[in-house]
C-alpha cells in the first residue's frame, strides 16, 4: 500500500529551530515599564505547538493607586505565576481585575495563577461561552499548562463582562482603564482596553505586529476593527504579539495589507469556482514579507476566509 | 499518533504553481500527500523515499482492520499506482472541521466505477460516504470537505464495474474536527444549496448550508452537547436518472460541500437532493447548467 509516512513530531523539528530564534534566558521574566505603571511582558515568537507554547502573547499589568489592573495571562499556570511574582516585585497593592482580552489560550489559561488573589475577571459578554466551547479542547491538548490534575475549575471565565457597544470603565484607584467589546474579528469575543492617564491601548489580538495574524472570528469583521483602531489617538500601543509601539497606525498597516490581501484573494478564488484545496494551494498573500511563522498560519487562514466567504 | 516514526521527509515550502507540480527528482510527494508546511525555519535535507512502494504494515488501532472484513470480505484491493488512484489531502490539516480530500481516478478507471466509500479510522464515525454510481458516469475526480478528529489515516476504496478494488490512503494530522464548535459561517438559511461550476465547466462543486452537527459539539451557551443534526443521504440526479447517491454523515464538514469532475460536463438540468436526520427534512435544487447558482 502506497502511504505517506507519519511526520515527526513539529515539536521535535522545532526543538531544531528555537535556537536560531532570538530568546531570554531561561530564568529571567522579563517586564518593560512602556509607560509609568503600565507593564508589559513580551511573548516570544514561537508556535502554538513548541516548547515555550504557553509564553507567546504580550501579558502585563497596569497600576493604580488602590490596586492593579492584569491584562491577559500567559498561556499557562505557570506563566501566570510569574507574571504573578513579577508583579509582587512591582507593588504591594492587589490584583483588583484580571481582564482577558480574548479566548485564545496563550491569554487566557495563566488566570488560575491570580485565583488566590480573589480578583474580579473580566471579558467580553462572549468570553464566557467562547471558554465553554473551548473547554474540552484546552482539557484535552493544553492539561499540562495547568496545575495538575488538570480540571475546568482551572479554566477561569469573566465575573463581569462588557457588551459591544458598551464600554466598561475601571476605575484602579484615581486611574481609569476603559474596556471596549469588538464585534466578531480575530475572534468573536475581542476586547481592548485603554489607559488614559498614558494614552496607552492594549489591542489583545487585533493586533500582531510580525508574527503572522490568526483568524479565528471574521475576516471582514477584522477589517472594520482596524479601520476604527486606526483612527484613535494613541500614544503606546501594545499589541497582542510582537513589539510595542507608539504609532498604532503603522502598525496596524502591514496587517491590514495582509489580511485584505487575503480577502481579495480568496474571494477571486470563490468567484472562478477554484475550490478550497484550490485556495489553499494558491492563496499565498505576501509569502516573502518577512510575516513569522507564515507557512503554517496563511493555511489556517485561508481555509476559515473560505468557509467565511463561500456564502456571500 | 501511531507509534511508527518514519525517516523524516524533505519539506519544502510549496513551489509556485502549486504542489501539484512535480518536480521531477527523487523528492517527489506527487499528489499523494501535499504538505500545508510547517516549521519554516527548518529545512532539513534527508533521503525521501520514493513514492510508489508496496508497505505491507496497515494502521494500528485503525477502523479499518474491523470494517474490512464486514465490507469487502476477503477480495483482494489494489493499494499501489499513483496513476490509477489516488488521494490527496493535507498532511497537517489546516481546520480539522473542513478538510479538503480529493480522490483522482485515472483514465482506467474513469467511466468504469461502481462505488466509491471514504473511511477516515480515527474518526468516531469512520465511515464518511458510500457513493454509488452511475454505470459509465465519467467521474475523474471526487472532492469532500470532512471533519478529523484526530491523526489518522484516511482511506478511499474504489470498486469498479468488474468487482476490481483499489484503495488509497493518506495521513493527515488533526485536532478536534468532530467536535469543533460551528464557525464563522455558521447561520444563514438551512438547505440553501449552491452550484459553482469551474471555469471549463468539467467540475461542479455543490454545498447544502448545514451545520452537519455531530453530536460531538458543545453548546457554548449551555454547555451541553448540541445534539446531532446531520445529513444522511444525497442524490443527483438528471432527467429523473440518479448519476450518484450516497450515504453520508457526522463525517463530513459543516456545510457539506462535494466536488464532482468528469472528464465530459455533466448532463443538465441537475437536480441535487439531500435529506437528514433526525428531522427528516429533505432538501433540494436544480441546477440550469449556466453559471453558478443558488437555489
Amino acid at each position: 500500500m502506497t502511504r505517506r509516512r507519519p511526520l515527526p513530531s513539529l515539536a521535535a523539528l522545532l526543538c531544531l529551530a528555537v535556537p536560531l530564534l532570538a530568546r531570554s534566558a531561561p530564568d529571567a521574566f522579563s517586564l518593560d515599564e512602556i509607560a509609568p505603571g503600565v507593564f508589559v511582558h513580551p511573548g516570544k515568537q514561537l508556535p502554538l505547538d513548541a516548547p515555550g507554547h504557553d509564553d507567546i502573547a504580550n501579558i502585563g499589568f497596569v497600576v493604580g493607586a488602590r490596586c492593579v489592573a492584569v491584562i491577559d495571562t500567559g498561556g499557562s499556570v505557570r506563566i501566570g505565576g510569574a507574571l504573578q511574582a513579577a508583579l509582587r516585585g512591582k507593588t504591594a497593592l492587589p490584583v483588583c481585575y484580571v481582564i482577558n482580552t480574548h479566548v485564545h489560550v496563550d491569554h487566557v489559561l495563566g488566570n488560575a495563577a491570580f485565583a488566590r488573589e480573589h480578583p474580579v475577571y473580566v471579558g467580553h459578554a462572549l468570553l464566557g461561552p467562547a471558554l465553554t466551547g473551548s473547554r474540552d479542547f484546552f482539557l484535552k491538548n493544553y492539561a499540562a499548562d495547568l496545575d495538575a490534575p488538570a480540571t475546568a475549575a482551572q479554566i477561569i471565565a469573566p465575573q463581569r463582562t462588557v457588551a459591544i457597544g458598551a464600554p466598561l470603565d475601571l476605575d484602579l484607584g484615581g486611574r481609569h482603564l476603559s474596556l471596549r467589546a469588538w464585534p466578531k474579528a480575530h475572534t468573536d469575543c475581542d476586547l481592548t482596553v485603554y489607559d488614559a492617564a498614558s494614552g496607552t491601548l492594549w489591542t489583545g489580538d487585533l493586533l500582531f505586529v510580525q508574527r503572522t495574524p490568526v483568524i479565528d472570528g471574521s475576516i471582514k469583521g477584522w477589517l472594520a476593527a482596524i479601520d476604527t483602531l486606526a483612527g484613535m489617538p494613541v500614544r503606546h500601543a501594545i499589541p497582542g504579539h510582537g513589539a510595542v509601539g507608539t504609532d498604532l497606525q503603522a502598525l496596524l498597516e502591514p496587517q491590514r495589507r495582509y489580511l485584505q490581501a487575503l480577502l481579495e484573494e480568496v474571494r477571486a478564488q470563490i468567484t472562478q469556482g477554484g475550490s478550497l484545496q484550490d485556495a489553499l494551494r494558491d492563496v499565498r498573500p505576501l509569502a516573502q514579507s518577512g510575516w513569522l511563522l507564515w507557512e503554517s498560519t496563511n493555511p489556517r487562514n485561508v481555509a476559515r476566509v473560505y468557509q467565511e466567504l463561500e456564502w456571500e | 499518533m501511531s507509534a511508527r516514526q518514519s525517516v523524516p521527509r524533505q519539506r519544502l515550502a510549496s513551489p509556485p504553481g502549486g504542489a501539484k507540480a512535480r518536480d521531477g527528482n527523487a523528492w517527489q510527494f506527487g499528489r499523494k500527500s501535499r504538505r500545508m508546511g510547517q516549521g519554516p525555519l527548518v529545512a532539513v535535507l534527508l533521503v525521501a523515499p520514493l513514492l510508489a512502494r508496496a508497505d505491507n504494515q496497515s494502521p494500528s488501532n485503525g477502523a479499518w482492520q474491523s470494517m474490512r472484513p464486514q465490507l469487502y470480505g476477503t477480495r483482494a484491493i489494489g493499494e499501489i499506482g499513483d496513476q490509477l488512484m489516488s488521494i490527496d489531502a493535507p498532511g497537517s490539516t489546516p481546520d480539522p472541521s473542513a478538510t479538503p480530500i480529493v480522490v483522482h481516478f485515472g483514465k482506467e478507471l474513469t467511466g468504469k466505477l461502481k462505488q466509491v466509500r471514504v473511511i477516515i479510522d480515527n474518526n468516531p464515525s469512520p465511515m464518511v460516504t458510500t457513493m454509488n454510481l452511475q454505470p459509465g458516469l465519467p467521474v475523474d475526480e471526487i472532492d469532500l470537505r470532512v471533519r478529523i478528529d484526530r491523526f489518522t489515516s484516511v482511506r478511499a476504496i474504489a470498486e469498479s464495474d468488474d468487482g476490481r478494488l483499489e484503495m488509497r490512503s493518506t495521513w493527515v494530522n488533526a485536532s478536534g474536527g468532530c467536535s469543533a464548535p460551528p464557525s464563522a459561517s455558521g447561520g444563514g438559511t438551512v438547505g440553501e444549496i449552491r452550484f459553482r461550476p469551474s471555469n471549463d465547466a468539467k467540475a461542479l462543486q455543490i454545498s447544502i448550508r448545514h451545520p452537519n452537527n455531530s453530536g460531538f459539539q458543545i453548546d457554548p451557551r449551555t454547555g451541553d452537547p448540541i445534539p446531532p443534526h446531520f445529513i444522511t443521504h444525497i442524490r443527483l440526479s438528471a432527467s429523473g436518472q440518479t448519476l450518484m447517491e450516497a450515504d453520508t454523515g457526522i463525517s463530513l464538514s459543516e456545510n457539506p460541500t462535494l466536488r464532482i469532475a468528469t472528464s465530459e460536463p455533466l448532463a443538465t438540468p441537475l437536480t441535487f437532493e439531500a435529506t437528514d436526520v433526525p428531522t427528516q427534512a429533505r432538501f433540494t435544487a436544480t441546477w440550469s447548467g449556466n453559471g453558478s447558482a443558488a437555489k
